[in-house]
């Protein structure tokens, strides 16, 4: 039942992926051989272009995706032996469209993360309260706990799907491109939270589409290209030019980022014909 | 627990709203912690005395009547010969049959609406009901004796449900599709209905219409034990997957990673549904707009947000027992069956939830 992660001396903490391959419906996989060890207490950002599987990938660490083939470990524990709430007490993902239902208010939308935390007859823990407060203000929604979650601005939304999974108090937290529909400031807000969130302790894996923004905000960096790893490390040793060019189609320089020093991309302007 | 520090930065103020909203919940020790909802707890309630109103009425009023100050007496043994022939024959078992299949079917439709997230989404808008009446019709007729007609039911219902699934392409995921297939599959199942009644009943217009459109004349305690055996059976399930059904509102992968299982969950509550819809059919026929019209009622009263399985059930027993206090009562159409009243009120419902729908442009 719990496999252990082979070589005895091996940090058996954390996220893993072996060998997954995932496949819908008997279709071309979208995942192949994958494996992948996501470093514990990491800000790992995942990038690649669209259709190389990363949300896929994202969504099988989460147990919401059931792999072909192939395990994910959680703490060295295939997900799949355990139980929903059990791997949701220590794992959160917010996928890239959930739904608010109707008329639900921006508190009881938050509350609804404590859900993996009770049980059938005890729909109410006593960690409940402090963990929605702590959700509502670290994402700055403290004073729109009784607002209607769809009279929401865009970036007052996703944030309130962040202090959604926030409540839930996972180590872990799962981010399916979190950035999506936000404007830039809001953007940055975001990123800069899961930063604070990550300085704090818990591990993030997010999947991104600006590439300056994965290799400004990531500890690790997993790029991946048709339904594979094919580079992962500290932004600066994996930011390349050859990389982007090869896996984006994308010709560039790489300058470091003049705040920061991180790798930035900078495209070529494409060679106007004459005439 | 989770490894989850404490805020590096508390002094960040948490707003006003921030602070413990309190809440009712219902302890029972410590075993026993269920958030209920204040308003919800005294909408249950006024429901239930509506219940016994309107019960009490169609006890007492009309030729046969037995007046409220008679009836406690009458109801504890002491009732003289026309008295229990009332209770015991002609509405007792009626009032308890339409009590209960008016829960089932609000249940059912409560069920049906959150795996669909649309109130169209229905049993009776996609042909759940009209396929137990044709599973129905085709036990009590052709196969009397044979096939019991619960069980002719519950077939023809599934039989409808599956090829409503099955022609949608998508499953029960988009709504104007299973409206359009529900529309189709509904239709094929009242011709069938209307042919095996006129096959076997050529003289008998109101078996017709019993089997159409549905009725609650001449109910037994047989029926009556009928329907609530299924509630008896059903209603702890729903009970069980109550929360992970609102929890599955919010989109499969995010019910997933909170552990909710919701491929699971819909499966469940689809077999429940079809479960109540073919006894509500079974006893009653396929009484239509119920199970459409309770769970919308409840959900605009509580305002809140879920599927609401208690106050939907309880406003369909609600529903179904004025619709058949009125069916036994109105002078102008004595004897019509309860199921035009309610196919008449709920279509103008339905009328007014497509219009709404088609502006949204959810349709």
């Amino acid at each position: 039942m719990s496999e252990r992660a082979e070589s005895g001396g091996e940090d058996v903490r954390g996220l893993s992926a072996r060998e997954v391959t995932i496949s819908y419906g008997g279709r071309e996989p979208v995942v192949r051989d994958l494996s992948l060890d996501l470093p514990h207490g990491g800000l790992t950002m995942i990038i690649g272009p669209n259709g190389c599987g990363k949300s896929t990938l994202l969504k099988a660490l989460a147990r919401a995706v059931k792999p072909d083939r192939g395990q994910v470990l959680l703490h060295g524990v295939d997900v799949h032996t355990l139980r929903g709430k059990e791997v949701a007490r220590q794992l959160a993902l917010l996928p890239q469209s959930p739904l608010a239902p109707e008329g639900i208010t921006v508190r009881d939308l938050v509350a609804r993360g404590r859900y993996p935390h009770h049980s059938l007859l005890r729909q109410w823990s006593p960690e409940d309260e402090p963990a929605i407060a702590f959700a509502l203000e670290r994402t700055g929604l403290g004073h729109l706990g009784q607002a209607q979650a769809g009279e929401l601005s865009g970036g007052q939304r996703q944030r309130a799907w962040i202090a959604m999974v926030l409540a839930q108090r996972t180590e872990l937290l799962l981010l399916d491109e979190p950035t999506t529909y936000l404007d830039i400031a809001h953007q940055y807000d975001l990123l800069e939270l899961c930063a604070e969130l990550h300085r704090e302790g818990r591990t993030i894996v997010a999947v991104l589409h600006d590439l300056n923004q994965a290799a400004r905000f990531a500890t690790h960096l997993v790029v991946m290209d048709a339904g594979r790893v094919v580079a992962q490390g500290p932004p600066q040793e994996v930011m390349t030019a050859e990389l982007v060019g090869e896996v984006f189609g994308l010709r560039c320089d790489i300058v470091p980022d003049p705040r920061t020093g991180t790798p930035m991309v900078v495209p070529h302007e494409r060679a106007v014909p004459a005439g | 627990m989770t490894g989850v520090r404490a805020p590096a930065r508390p002094e960040r103020a948490a707003g006003p709203a921030a602070a413990a909203v309190p809440r009712g919940m219902l302890r029972i020790g410590r075993l026993v912690a269920v958030p209920v909802r204040r308003r919800s707890l005294v909408i249950a309630v006024v429901l239930v005395a509506l219940i016994v109103v309107a019960a009490v009425a169609t006890l007492s009023m009309g030729r046969l009547g037995i007046g409220p100050g008679r009836l406690p007496q009458a109801l504890l043994g002491g009732a003289d010969g026309k008295e229990a022939f009332v209770l015991e024959r002609l509405r007792g078992p009626r009032l308890v049959v339409a009590v209960g299949t008016g829960a089932a079917l609000g249940l059912s439709g409560a069920l049906f609406q959150s795996v669909t997230r649309n109130p169209l989404g229905s049993p009776d808008v996609i042909g759940l009901g009209a396929g137990a009446g044709a599973g129905a019709a085709v036990a009590a007729l052709f196969l009397p004796g044979v096939l019991p007609v619960p069980l002719g039911a519950l077939l023809g219902a599934a039989v409808a449900m599956a090829a409503v699934y099955f022609s949608t392409g998508t499953g029960f995921r988009n709504p104007g599709r299973l409206i359009v297939a529900g529309i189709g599959v509904a239709a094929i199942a009242q011709a069938f209905t209307q042919y095996v009644v006129y096959v076997m009943e050529r003289e008998a217009a109101t078996v017709l219409a019993a089997y159409v459109n549905g009725s609650l004349a001449a109910r037994s305690w047989h029926h009556a034990a009928t329907i609530w055996l299924v509630l008896a059976l059903v209603v702890p399930a729903a009970a069980l997957i109550a929360r992970r059904l609102d929890i599955s509102e919010m989109g499969d992968e995010l019910a997933q990673g909170l552990g909710a299982e919701p491929k699971n969950t819909r499966v469940a509550a689809v077999v429940l549904s079809v479960v109540l819809a073919a006894g509500a059919v079974s006893v009653a026929g396929p009484i239509a707009f119920i199970a459409l019209t309770a769970p919308q009622i409840a959900r605009r009263l509580t305002g809140g947000t879920g599927a609401h399985l208690t106050l939907s059930a309880l406003m369909g027993a609600l529903l179904l027992t004025v619709a058949d206090l009125a069916a036994q009562q109105l002078p102008t159409a004595t004897s019509l069956p309860v199921g035009i009243y309610t196919m008449a009120l709920g279509g103008v419902y339905l009328g007014y939830l497509l219009v709404r729908e088609w502006r949204r442009k959810r349709l």
